[in-house]
């Protein structure tokens, strides 16, 4: 139908969904889009972002407190640590793009508020994935799902923004979680191979 | 005209391509800006979607086809 009404370029995928080998998002349309309101300016974008990563870091370290297995709580504080330096790259983002300098700690307590990332709940996550929390691979698996979520929230807020410097900012942190995904997923692989 | 039109939509042939291939294409794509478009139903869209996938169900494509951009890449699935 769409070639047929001059889209020059629609490509038909072999297999559908069903061949994606790859980390899915789930959620409708909406799922998240309640922390953006189309109308932020770049700078605003990343401040949700940065809560985004906040709530995660929150989740990973209240998860640490809740496992007894020594090796999954040191996994939830590398996952937790890792989070910062995911908020210091958007902090950097936000002086590249308001020409404001500010660090970590001033942006955490002055600026942002935590939210999930990926824009469900701590408890619609662990709903969602039932996790056995003594596994170190089904806790990287987690981590993974929640940062396919976070990219699909990004380039859902971004297709949705009125701003088209935001639809930028928007796509760049959606690139960062994609390089985020592709750490997790080669760090996996290896431990895959390692046990 | 309008019929004219209908078998030109029913001749056009579209390209099919592996996921290997659509991704090739959103790496060779400056800014990555190739649309992914999700024609399933929203409940199979909610249990499963490609992250940053545009949902337009196949029954509501033709009603919003103005939200697509001609130019752009489209991999659909």
């Amino acid at each position: 139908m769409l070639a047929g009404k001059g889209f020059g370029k629609v490509y038909n995928l072999t297999g559908g969904i069903k061949a994606w080998e790859k980390q899915v998002a789930v959620g409708a349309e909406e799922t998240g889009l309640h922390l953006f309101t189309r109308e932020e300016g770049p700078g605003e974008a990343i401040i949700i972002g940065f809560g985004l990563e906040m709530g995660l870091r929150d989740f990973y370290l209240s998860m640490q407190s809740k496992v007894s297995l020594e090796s999954t709580k040191l996994l939830f504080g590398k996952l937790a640590d890792i989070e910062i330096l995911h908020q210091q790259r958007l902090v950097e983002l936000y002086k590249e793009m308001t020409g404001i300098g500010l660090t970590i700690t001033e942006f955490a307590e002055k600026i942002a508020e935590p939210a999930m990332e990926g824009g469900l709940t701590t408890e619609e996550y662990l709903q969602l994935y039932r996790i056995d929390l003594n596994s170190e691979l089904e806790v990287l698996g987690l981590a993974l799902a929640i940062e396919a979520q976070a990219l699909d929230l990004y380039l859902r807020a971004s297709e949705r923004s009125e701003i088209s410097e935001t639809r930028q900012v928007l796509l760049q942190i959606a690139e960062e979680e994609r390089s985020h995904i592709a750490r997790l997923g080669s760090y996996i692989d290896h431990h895959q191979e390692l046990t | 005209m309008e019929q004219l039109m209908k078998w030109l939509q029913f001749f056009t042939p579209v390209s099919s391509i592996t996921w290997e291939e659509a991704h090739r294409l959103a790496d060779q794509t400056p800014g990555r800006d190739v649309l992914f478009l999700d024609v399933r139903q929203p409940k199979e869209y909610t249990q499963g979607h490609l992250p940053g996938a545009k949902l337009i169900p196949l029954g509501d494509l033709e009603s919003r086809l103005a939200e697509l951009e001609k130019d752009k890449p489209i991999v659909i699935y």
